[in-house]
């Protein structure tokens, strides 16, 4: 079977978007949350 | 600590990311394309774990009706659902060269699919009501009713003739798999948990500051 190196990439590339969307999403939330000056 | 805990899921996910691209071996029949697996199943794995903390606090919460317990609720889901749809996406992407097709309704990826669409109802439920202790009882009805589909996914290849391969981790027998393989399943598997941890205590200090701004 040849190696698909197109859908390794595909299915790793979108989870790495995935997981750091969410990252990004949690520490804003948390940020806009903790008010001004605040931190985690 | 929870930002310890960030730091050591972004290392074991480079560890994980590692060895699946550059310890394990070149699967001998599928070729390359197996190493989505390093992928797909820790996060179905993941997703499990998430359910099924969801479902103990959505149990707690209405055995005690401390808020507490919906806060892990609430935190376990979203990471759930992010992780379920990761399953789905990886597997779809891994079928389209084995299979030949992007996606089959198999019962392991319809119960699968139908594990995604229930969680998403419990997040848009919770979005739907305002008062704090009759959105937490909602939800916990729908989170504990819920998690009755996760044996259903887990055992839908041995309980219906699927397309999907049966399970070879978490299965009645020996697993079959390489040492290197599982070995490089286990590293990836650990540090999807330890990610999930981390999301989990995020999304929980979240919740706990939602409640004090709305209080």
């Amino acid at each position: 079977m040849p190696d698909n190196w197109g859908y390794v990439f595909a299915a790793y590339g979108l989870a790495v978007i995935a997981l750091g969307a969410y990252w990004r999403r949690l520490a804003r939330r948390a940020k806009s949350l903790a008010g001004p000056g605040g931190s985690e | 600590m929870t930002r310890a805990l960030g730091w050591l899921a972004a290392l074991a996910l480079v560890i994980g990311l590692g060895a699946a691209f550059g310890y394990a071996p070149r699967e001998a029949v599928q070729g390359n394309v197996q190493r989505i697996m390093y992928l797909h199943v820790p996060a179905v794995l993941t997703a499990y774990l998430a359910f099924a903390l969801v479902f103990a606090g959505s149990l707690g919460y209405l055995f005690t009706r401390r808020l507490g317990w919906d806060r892990l609720a609430v935190a376990a889901a979203e990471p759930g659902v992010l992780f379920t749809g990761l399953t789905i996406v990886s597997g779809s992407i891994w079928g389209k060269p084995t299979w030949g097709t992007w996606w089959t309704w198999d019962a392991r990826l319809t119960s699968t699919a139908v594990l995604f669409l229930v969680y998403v109802g419990y997040l848009l439920l919770r979005g739907m009501v305002d008062e704090p202790d009759r959105r937490a009882r909602y939800a916990a009805v729908v989170g504990i009713l819920g998690a009755a589909n996760i044996p259903i996914v887990h055992f839908s290849v041995k309980w219906w003739r699927a397309l999907h391969q049966p399970s070879t981790i978490l299965g009645p027998e020996p697993s079959p798999i390489a040492a290197p393989i599982a070995l490089t399943l286990l590293v990836n598997w650990i540090a999807f948990t330890l990610l999930f941890l981390y999301f989990l205590a995020r999304r929980a200090e979240i919740a706990r500051l939602e409640e004090s701004h709305a209080g």
